[in-house]
């Protein structure tokens, strides 16, 4: 058979499976019969293009047939489970278990985090001029206006609007954490440094606010939001070390495919984060900015928040026990 | 899933890929150069839908500096992803240098491996200027940057050139014996390449062929002849 002959018998399906593919070109999921044709005239022309290869058929011929079904190899593999119910198996299944199997880096992040945070917050509580050897004095008054008593919503140092503040902390505070996260592929060391700084960070202006007596202002104000947004700090922390303990303990695989399937199963962490973070900022916001609510109620609030928060993490998505099940 | 099992290994950076049905798809990865210059034309179009957006927004006073800063961080971050995502498997950058996402197996970008190899940027970014990013591109043949070494993506040169072009119209003529497949799809190809190439260097090449494929032709004629043999070869009688 020449080439001409093999392009004459099989040029209808070639050109039926390119109409099908410009008409399918928009739907994420075309009708049932055009799938079932489409995937037919794709194994179709697979087949003509191994015949064509073997024959060593002309190159523009075999460059036709390699580009057609390259196309529909990519429209007939796409993945399109991307919807509500994804979403929702998301939130209420996956993003806990995520969090719960990989419970060793949520608990070495939060001690990074933590440390750091709870010795810093001391020193600064007993020594207040320690919190000049991590801020400068301008930070630092700039702090005590936000947290002291002032026309302003409890924590701004200038009067912004709600929203302005709430796409600051959206910008900023997701920004920090997707850095902790993508860091840790640096064998772990770039979310552990991150971890390590923001707790410092946070930890040596509580220090130094409680020691000026803002203490009920400032714990009110951070309470409901820091119960999303803490744990996601520590949780984007703990996303970066799962990449970085593929490459330091690859185990039996290639570091490469270690950390391949590392970042597959951090990718359900990142999820949940970026949500929590939106929570938080809308909390921190709108609800923990204003001074009109009694600090009791806040604290009140704040705390059910955590206890919300903990037990969604560690008891959400738990298969029923096999007694429950009969 | 790099298949050695195809005869025609490739000399350059491409490589085959195998698919469920059999057949070997050619991948080729896009190297540093068209993926900057597509990154560029991403950070104009960024720029531009950010600049238009807040002439919009600037109006809405605090409310619109929030929404501002909150679609600078989409802008930022998820641009890529929603891109990536669609059908064309490329921010607009990509798409005008040819360029497409896929997965190293040369299926389809999935929803997260987009996102990480996008989050991941700000680990190609440090320390400063994507230097981490620029020098894994740079060690590997493939040009992963670390995002795509996490997700296990690739940049491919999508849209090729086609490489053949119409045959010079000569009379058909057989040729002096029969040939192997590998020698008429090469006498095919150089016939599609006739009308590129110098007179000189046809005719260089075709000196090759024929002593074996038309003996008994004069010197001056042979690239001729060699192309009538090309239409014979097709199927051209």
């Amino acid at each position: 058979m020449t080439p001409l002959q093999f392009e004459a018998g099989h040029a209808a399906v070639w050109n039926e499976l390119e109409a099908a593919l410009d008409a399918t070109r928009k739907k994420i999921a075309p009708a049932r019969a055009d799938r079932a044709r489409l995937a037919e005239l794709y194994r179709a022309t697979c087949e003509h293009l191994a015949i064509a290869q073997a024959r060593a058929y002309p190159v523009p011929m075999i460059e036709r047939l390699e580009a057609l079904t390259a196309r529909a190899h990519q429209r007939i593999y796409r993945q399109a489970d991307f919807g509500i119910g994804r979403l929702g198996r998301l939130f209420l299944v996956d993003f806990p278990v995520a969090v719960r199997a990989h419970r060793m880096q949520v608990l070495i992040a939060l001690l990074v985090f933590a440390g750091p945070l709870l010795a810093v917050g001391v020193a600064c509580y007993l020594d207040p001029g320690f919190v000049l050897s991590l801020h400068d004095v301008g930070t630092v008054d700039e702090y005590e206006r936000m947290y002291g008593d002032s026309e302003l919503p409890i924590g701004r140092a200038n009067a912004g609007s709600d929203w302005a503040m709430f796409g600051h902390y959206i910008r900023n505070n997701i920004g920090i954490a997707f850095q902790c996260f993508a860091s840790g592929i640096f064998f772990g060391a770039g979310s552990v440094f991150f971890l390590a700084v923001n707790g410092l960070l946070a930890g040596s202006i509580a220090g130094y606010l409680t020691w000026r007596g803002h203490g009920e202002t400032f714990y009110s104000f951070v309470i409901t939001h820091s119960a999303f947004e803490l744990t996601a700090i520590v949780l984007a922390g703990a996303a970066g070390l799962v990449l970085g303990q593929a490459l330091l303990a690859p185990g039996r695989r290639t570091r490469l495919a270690a950390l391949q399937d590392a970042a597959q199963r951090a990718s359900v962490l990142v999820y949940g984060i970026t949500a929590m973070f939106v929570v938080a900022a809308a909390l921190e916001a709108f609800w923990s900015s204003a001074r009109w609510v009694e600090p009791s109620v806040k604290f009140a609030v704040g705390g059910v928040c955590w206890v919300a928060v903990i037990a969604y993490l560690s008891l959400q998505g738990r298969p029923p026990r096999a007694a429950n099940r009969r | 899933m790099r298949s050695a099992a195809f005869e025609d290994e490739l000399l350059d950076t491409r490589f085959r890929v195998e698919t469920p049905e059999g057949i070997g798809l050619a991948v080729a990865p896009a190297g540093v150069v068209s993926r900057l210059y597509a990154f560029a034309i991403d950070f104009g179009v960024r720029l531009a839908l950010f600049g238009v957006l807040s002439l919009v927004l600037d109006n809405l006073g605090g409310f619109g500096f929030g929404i501002g800063l909150v679609v600078f961080f989409a802008l930022e971050w998820l641009y890529p992803v929603v891109f990536e995502l669609s059908e064309g498997a490329a921010t607009p950058g990509k798409r005008a240098l040819g360029l497409r996402v896929v997965m190293d197996s040369g299926l389809p970008v999935t929803p997260a491996a987009s996102l990480t190899r996008n989050l991941l940027r700000a680990a190609d970014f440090m320390p400063f200027l994507y230097a981490f990013g620029l020098l894994a591109m740079l060690l590997r043949p493939d040009f992963k940057r670390l995002g795509d070494l996490a997700a296990g993506t690739l940049v491919v040169h999508w849209e090729r050139p086609p490489s053949g072009h119409a045959l010079p119209s000569v009379a058909p003529r057989p040729p002096a014996e029969r040939l192997s497949p590998r020698a008429q799809s090469a006498i095919v190809a150089w016939a599609g390449r006739v009308a590129r190439l110098t007179p000189a260097r046809a005719d260089e090449l075709a000196a090759i062929a024929a002593p074996a494929v038309v003996p008994r032709v004069a010197a001056e004629q042979r690239v001729a002849a060699l192309v009538g043999v090309a239409h014979w070869l097709l199927g051209h009688r």
